[in-house]
């Protein structure tokens, strides 16, 4: 299997999750939600990972991002296990009208988290206009949030990740509710990200095609509770297309792989 | 409410009781701070007259009488003001500038008129809470939905049929606000005529109380207002919610 | 033309209110409604300038005064309440308490803790407006969006900076209602404080008027006594929506969805 393969690497991984468990309450009452998940991420790599809706994928990020503590097993970065947020990751949330900050501009957004890193004021600027360029969203930076379309705030969440520079982003249903073209183009701005930001890229879905077509590796869960079924290499042509990529045969095939895991009875 | 919630907030009062005992007793203000020891006692003993009871009854009366009355007023008031777009713009102004204003102003003028009577109190409690109902109703009314204004009366209903089926249904949610808000203050308004008008009930009570140094059946009366104030505000919030549990916007603003 | 209309209305009717109540009192002899001729006249000798300093400034400073330390109090206490939530289920039903005691009952209990003075005044404005102002925040802070708490954390900023610019301004419009229902409670009981007893202020020159039956001083003081509380409200507003701009707006545009 290829994530064993990973794991008898010499050099540590970037992310490595090892026999990660996540419960709440104890006892006879306790209630699984993470039972022994393990993979791996490699630097430079996108990888998704799928399962059907409340498998308990949210709870995975909040562990990886050190915003709860796992019940047992570790999640490391660079070999060093995470115990509280890391500074080299960020996260983008699913909930991008709950995310932003309403009462500061788009601007302020993104300059926010840039505070306590005392940059340079010409560099804050800078990091900010790049990562407005980036989502193309120049335009609107002095506009609140809720005066912008559901696409627009989540494109605005990931700048405010993208002028924070992580070498590490993590996303979470980054693209579930948004309109079905918007979700193209924001799949594609992820893919370019990931390309002139050079970073590491961990995407959680319910969505198999948005999987297949973003990653390198498709991590597919199990449900009730949350484990590993298999991981899948993606060796779909680079650059990819929302047309072309997708009407591949290859695209097919391995679209057929991941639903056939996870509609199979556990 | 959890049991671990409710033993905690019962330690807290507990506990301020026993601070209140130990702070009484370092004779700090002399007689004019009464442990809650002698303060209970004096009111046992008040509780054991008629007097006490009757002041009681009237400060509950006349809050009740008074936000009765606003409530018919204020919500006729303002269905005739928020009908009529004219009438609603002769009007703004005028309501804008008294809404702020509270009913203690207006009270030496009552005084004067009516003398400390509960007639006195009475029209000061129905006067502070009548401006926030007319201003809500008319709010409400205004809020109407055009759409299902010009369906009933596609349908052929009448004024007054539209006025009970559509318009005051949908202005309900703001008049119930209206109530929720209004209920304390009507009780607050009758402790200012007693305390500074003479009006009857516990507001003279503690003006009396004060006045002749009975400290301690000065403290119980203010227990016995806080308890008081504890009721209106649960009972008015649960009517509002009794009376508007259906309504799509409150449940909005419920969660 | 219709829109015209309603302007003219609007400004309309309160002077032509204003003028009939200064034509129908004009020769009046009824000894509660003296003329508003004479009122005015009486407003000018009493409060402009000659109890100027004497008491309206002393009743204004009280005023300030005792909302100021209010505000500072209930912000302040409310965030140490909202985030230790242990102690906060200790007290809550302490301050629910005080809160739903009429504030003006507090006046007679300072009146005999420390006297008629000013600091009697202080204390009782600012123990009644403390709570309201208190309640707010608590509230306010206790529903701040648990996904505004995870970005602070994810992107690892100060406790300060999560206080100063993601708790306050999350919490801003709760503790502006707060405020609000603090600052009119302020004013009752500045007028209440002023009116239990011999002292200083408008409160006080308003009853003693009434008592010694020189009517037109008495409305003199109603009539300044409502114009400061229109104004204190309207300061507030003003400022409340400089401050809750982004507020106000989003309110909007959701309603109008």
């Amino acid at each position: 299997m290829t994530n064993e393969a990973v794991a008898g690497k010499a050099a540590p991984s970037r992310l490595d999750v090892r026999s990660l468990a996540k419960s709440y309450g104890a006892g006879a009452k306790a209630k699984v939600i993470i039972e022994d998940l393990t993979f791996t991420v490699e630097t430079g790599e996108v990888v998704c990972i799928v399962g059907p809706s409340g498998v308990g994928k949210t709870t995975l990020l909040k562990c990886l991002a050190g915003l709860q503590p796992a019940s047992s097993g570790t999640a490391a970065i660079d070999g060093r296990v995470i115990d509280g947020p890391p500074p080299e990751m960020a996260l983008v949330f699913q909930d991008y009208n709950r995310s932003l900050m309403p009462w500061l501009t788009v601007r302020k957004n993104l300059m926010l988290p840039l505070r306590h890193l005392r940059l340079p004021a010409a560099e804050t600027r800078e990091r900010c206009n790049d990562a407005l360029a980036a989502v193309g969203l120049e335009h609107a930076e002095h506009q609140y949030p809720w005066q912008l379309s559901g696409g627009m705030q989540q494109r605005v969440a990931i700048a405010r990740a993208l002028a924070y520079r992580p070498e590490i982003l993590v996303m979470d249903e980054p693209f579930a509710s948004v309109d079905a073209q918007t979700r193209f183009d924001l799949e594609d701005l992820c893919l370019k990200i990931r390309k002139d930001f050079n970073m590491t890229v961990l995407v959680v879905t319910h969505d198999i095609d948005e999987a297949v077509y973003l990653s390198d590796r498709v991590v597919v869960l199990g449900s009730k509770p949350a484990r590993v079924l298999t991981t899948i290499d993606v060796d779909l042509p680079s650059p990819r297309d929302q047309i072309t990529t997708r009407s591949l045969p290859e695209f097919a095939a391995l679209r057929t792989d991941v639903l056939s895991l996870i509609k199979r009875p556990a | 409410m959890k049991p671990a919630q409710l033993t905690r907030g019962a330690i807290g009062v507990l506990g301020a009781l026993v601070l209140w005992q130990l702070v009484s007793s370092a004779h700090l203000a002399g007689d004019a701070f009464p442990s809650p020891v002698a303060t209970l006692s004096a009111l046992a003993a008040d509780a054991s007259g008629a007097s006490f009871w009757s002041a009681v009854g009237e400060t509950v009366g006349v809050a009740l009488l008074g936000l009765l009355g606003s409530a018919a007023a204020g919500i006729l008031a303002g269905i005739v003001i928020g009908s009529s777009p004219a009438v609603r713009y002769a009007t703004l102004a005028l309501l804008e500038f008294l809404k702020p204003i509270p009913p203690i102003v207006i009270l030496p003028l009552l005084v004067l008129i009516l003398g400390p009577t509960a007639r006195m109190s009475w029209l000061l409690v129905f006067i502070g809470c009548l401006l926030p109902i007319i201003t809500q109703t008319i709010a409400g009314v205004h809020d109407t939905d055009p759409v299902a204004r010009d369906t009933a009366r596609s349908y052929g209903m009448g004024r007054t049929e539209i006025l009970f089926r559509v318009v005051l249904p949908s202005a309900m949610p703001f008049i119930g606000t209206a109530m929720r808000v209004a209920a304390p203050v009507a009780l607050i308004v009758t402790v200012v005529a007693g305390l500074l008008g003479g009006g009857p009930g516990l507001g003279q009570g503690l003006y009396l109380a004060q006045s002749s140094g009975n400290y301690p059946s000065l403290y119980g009366q203010v227990l016995v207002l806080g308890i008081l104030g504890l009721i209106f505000i649960g009972l008015a919030r649960a009517g509002e919610r009794r009376l508007l549990h259906w309504h799509p916007s409150y449940r909005e603003a419920a969660v | 033309m219709r829109k015209t209309l309603y302007v003219l209305l609007g400004v309309g009717t309160p002077v032509v209110l204003l003028a009939a109540w200064f034509v129908a009192s004009a020769g009046s002899t009824n000894t509660f409604f003296p003329p508003l001729s004479y009122i005015l006249e009486r407003f000018q000798e009493l409060w402009l300038f000659a109890h100027f300093s004497s008491d309206i400034l002393v009743s204004l400073l009280n005023l300030v005064i005792g909302f100021a330390l209010a505000a500072v109090i209930g912000v302040g206490l409310g965030f140490v309440l909202a985030m230790l939530p242990k102690v906060g289920g200790y007290v809550d039903p302490v301050i629910h308490f005080f809160r739903s005691i009429p504030p003006v009952a507090l006046v007679p209990i300072f009146v005999s803790l420390i006297g008629f003075g000013i600091e009697m005044r202080i204390a009782s404005i600012t123990l009644a407006a403390v709570f309201p102002t208190l309640i707010a925040t608590v509230d306010g802070l206790r529903g701040v969006d648990s996904t505004l708490k995870d970005v602070s954390a994810v992107y690892r900023l100060s406790t300060g900076e999560k206080i100063i610019r993601v708790f306050l301004p999350a919490a801003g419009p709760h503790i502006a209602s707060g405020l609000q229902v603090s600052l009119q409670t302020a004013f009752v009981v500045m007028i209440a404080s002023e009116m239990l007893g011999p002292s200083q202020g408008i409160g006080a020159m308003t009853l003693l008027a009434q008592q010694s039956f020189m009517i037109a001083d008495m409305w003199s003081g109603i009539i300044l006594l409502g114009v400061i509380g229109f104004i204190a409200n309207m300061l507030f507003e003003l400022g409340r929506r400089r401050l809750l701009a982004w507020y106000i707006g989003s309110r909007r545009l959701a309603r109008a969805q």
